[in-house]
């Protein structure tokens, strides 16, 4: 593929903040969120911008005037550069109890920063009648504070929110079943760059992106790193450097899947079903592709089973942020699991630095080694 | 520095405590042998009164772990949970337990006759991620065990609203109707409204304890903190109450009597975090400074109120508040929490123990430092450990930090 077509991606994140920035001080709203589970479609359709909040990689000085260090780095730099000012564009903050370290942040952001405004949406765990109407009043809540914030809401507005949110994530998921089928034009870091630019451009500029893409999609499979690559899975949460991608197909590996918080775990299932649009986002949100703090390993075990097969992956990577707690708690189970049908894993833990360093190279090489050696 | 010698100033009571606990953990094994189902749960919620009201015996898996550590057994559970592929960044509660059941559980040699097997699981979804990952792990390890798949709002105490309120109780309902389903026992309205009494009751006395502490000279200290083992296990008990009750009058005729923890207090000082479990004499440490340790963030976790006419209602609030309470659910409220704490007991430092084991109750303890020393000019020190694991601790470093600590404070008393 050539990079033309994930320039304009790259562009986009690169000139992001700028952009962010300009809009705020034209008067729009911009709500900052943590999480996938966060119902994005609800703030489009009160008239504000949600934005992913992500941390990229660096330092964590300032944060640890706030924070302990074991905690994910992807919560580290995420407050560090908020602390630089670098979201001094958002208006407002919400988070789903993802996780105890997202939980407390946004406690800490609100102190931290003086927000104004921040919400936090207790999301059910479980997927019953009464979990659903409570959901319900839930994002009923938040529809009340959003509107008494930003602006108004209406259940068509919701409606033309699902279907654009929708079409953005039925392309992304044809590049994700296009990659399952040896067909991808991309390499996996230039794929995570397109999935990126979803969560800080604003969703009617990035669909006009997509679609772009789309149409100048050439039919050609993308160049190989590798003679033999090994096709694996990568599995945790939020990658927080796109190249970590490239080192890994680089030590003999294709990225053929991924169960990540910025991959497939945000756009699977693109949609929901449901007579109301509420209804719609109610079912979409409760029959994700989950993520670890809201399910168990045994069903996270039976969903990565089906998603090895369709990818035909051979194995898998866990690529973990350091002191993730939902993501580590789960991997002895899931390993265990995997391991019996036949999947080995490896486990890699990653820093604020993102960086690969020789020995998780020479790991990832030997893990590539032992499963081309199994394939034959 | 050895591990401190027990204080000799301690509480008469807490030798009846050792027979409260040992008597717990064999009303336990005695229910497995007699046939009474055994549940196991996590702590601080209202189910513990649903199961006492219904006759069926609670477990708490995660208070085990302080038994572990008192008899020494952590490091044997950790290596087990670790050749299993526990990462030792997780939380030391979750890596002793799980080490537990799939390693010393066995042995016929545990504490107390060890943990009876459980027959019910109550699996939360709510309150922390290693209590969730705890007990999804204990279902892996007893297939049979009937799994009730618990959910609650995490939402902070200040936001709570109906909605969370009405899901919280329909919660409580459902787990009544799948009590009664996988174990026929039937759930007396009067016995519960009894049960909710005794555990507002037991509400009632330890915030009564907790008042003599503001007592100068102290009548006990935070190495007394075993007496919260009754509002863990058995609230909602006569036994509670009872044991609460001498508690308080102990306390009460100490000051009365001007007894105090130590013959010279000079600095009041409070605990932010989980213990030492495996080093609870660290609290007597502070003596020779004439310090002592008068409050920590449980002294306030039990602070509720519970009406009996209306138990289920009362029992999903303490579910919904307890754990936000102490964690960083609810900074803000937990700010005021230790604020006022320190208001009421004049307390002239803190300790915060920034607790690698636990992400939940660290977090937030830099906006709570800010506070105190801004709003109440009440200075403080960081301690880094960890409440299960002593690998974590570095006895040299502690003393380093508390030694200046607690000279500065001198120095600050001294001179104002
Ligand atoms: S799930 Fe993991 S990576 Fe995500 S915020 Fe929580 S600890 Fe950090
Ligand atoms: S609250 Fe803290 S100590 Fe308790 S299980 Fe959760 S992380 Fe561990």
């Amino acid at each position: 593929m050539t990079p033309d077509s994930v320039f304009p991606f790259k562009e986009a994140i690169r000139t992001s903040e700028e952009r962010l920035s300009a809009l705020s001080e034209s008067g729009k709203k911009i709500i900052g969120y943590f999480c996938t589970y966060t119902p994005v479609e609800i703030i489009h359709a009160t008239g504000l911008i949600p934005v992913r909040i992500t941390g990229g990689y660096g330092n964590t000085d300032k944060a640890y005037q706030h924070v302990p260090d074991f905690i994910c780095p992807y919560m580290k730099r995420a407050l560090e550069k908020a602390l630089d000012g670098r979201y001094d564009y958002i208006s407002g903050l919400i988070q789903g109890y993802t996780c105890d370290a997202a939980c407390g942040m946004v406690n800490i952001w609100k102190d931290a920063l003086k927000l104004d405004w921040v919400h936090s949406i207790p999301i059910p765990y479980n997927d019953t009648p009464e979990s659903s109407d409570y959901f319900k009043a839930v994002l009923d809540e938040l529809v009340q504070n959003l509107s008494a914030f930003g602006g108004d809401f209406s259940d068509s507005a919701l409606n033309g929110s699902l279907n654009l949110y929708h079409r953005i994530r039925k392309i992304q998921y044809t590049l994700y079943q296009q990659r399952y089928q040896g067909k991808s034009n991309f390499t996996a870091s230039d794929l995570m760059t397109i999935m990126d630019a979803g969560d800080v451009v604003p969703p009617e500029d990035y669909l006009c992106l997509l679609e772009d893409l789309s149409k100048r999609l050439p039919n050609h499979r993308r160049n190989q790193h590798h003679r033999f690559p090994v096709p694996v899975l990568v599995s945790g949460s939020l990658i927080e450097r796109p190249e970590v991608m490239d080192m890994i197909e680089s030590s003999g590996g294709r990225i053929v899947a991924d169960d990540l918080c910025n991959g497939l775990r945000q756009i699977f299932p693109t949609d929901g079903k449901g007579e109301t649009p509420m209804d719609r986002l109610i079912h979409r949100t409760l029959n994700r592709f989950p993520c670890p703090s809201r399910s168990r390993a045994t069903d996270r075990g039976r969903r990565l089973l089906d998603i090895l097969t369709q990818s035909r992956a051979k194995g898998i990577i866990f690529l973990i942020q350091k002191f993730c707690t939902p993501h580590l708690a789960d991997i002895p189970i899931l390993s265990e699991l995997l391991k019996a049908k036949g999947y080995p894993a490896i486990v890699i833990e990653m820093d604020e630095s993102w960086k690969m360093e020789g020995q998780v190279k020479t790991r990832l090489e030997g893990f590539f080694e032992m499963l081309g050696e199994d394939r034959n | 520095m050895e591990k401190q010698t027990k204080s000799n100033k301690r509480l008469k009571t807490a030798k009846e405590l050792q027979k409260v606990v040992t008597e717990y953990y064999h009303q336990c094994t005695a229910a497995k042998v007699e046939g009474k189902p055994v549940g196991w749960m996590p702590p601080m919620n209202g189910a513990i009164e649903i199961f006492y009201a219904m006759d069926l015996q609670p477990v708490f898996p995660e208070n085990w772990s302080p038994v572990c550590a008192a008899f020494g057994l952590t490091p044997q559970n950790f290596e087990v949970s670790e050749q299993m592929g526990y990462s030792r960044d997780l939380c030391g509660y979750l890596r002793n337990i799980i080490g537990y059941v799939n390693g010393l559980m066995n042995d016929k040699e545990s504490p107390f006759g060890g943990l009876p097997e459980p027959d019910i699981l109550l699996s939360p979804g709510g309150g922390c991620v290693p209590v969730m990952k705890i007990f999804q792990a204990i279902e892996k390890r007893f297939p049979d065990a009937k799994v009730f798949f618990a959910d609650l709002p995490q939402v902070p105490v200040e936001d709570i609203r109906e909605h969370h309120v009405a899901y919280a109780i329909c919660e409580m309902r459902r787990l009544i109707g799948f009590l009664t389903e996988v174990t026929g026992h039937r759930l007396d309205e009067e016995k519960l409204k009894n049960t909710v009494a005794l555990s507002d009751r037991a509400c009632e006395l330890w915030d009564e304890i907790m008042t003599f502490r503001r007592y100068k000279p102290v009548p006990f200290s935070a190495a007394e903190m075993g007496i919260m083992f009754v509002m863990v296990t058995l609230q909602g008990t006569q036994t509670a109450v009872d044991f609460l009750t001498k508690v308080r009058d102990e306390v009460r005729g100490k000051a009365d009597s001007g007894m105090g923890v130590i013959e010279n207090e000079k600095l009041r000082l409070f605990w932010d975090n989980i213990p030492l479990w495996y080093n609870m004499g660290l609290f007597n440490y502070f003596e020779k400074f004439g310090g002592v340790v008068v409050a920590e963030t449980y002294s306030a976790a039990w602070s509720l109120r519970m009406d009996p006419n209306d138990p289920i209602r009362s029992l999903a609030m303490k579910s919904l508040t307890s754990y936000p309470l102490v964690s960083c659910v609810s900074i803000s409220k937990r700010k005021e929490m230790v604020l006022k704490a320190c208001r009421d007991y004049a307390i002239d430092g803190v300790i915060f123990h920034r607790n690698k084991s636990c992400v939940p109750i660290t977090l937030g303890q830099m906006e709570i430092k800010r506070e105190l020393e801004y709003q109440l000019g009440i200075p403080s020190v960081i301690i880094d450990a960890d409440h299960m694991d002593d690998r974590n601790f570095s006895v040299a470093q502690f003393q380093t930090r508390a030694d200046a600590f607690m000279e500065m404070l001198l120095n600050k008393k001294m001179n104002s």
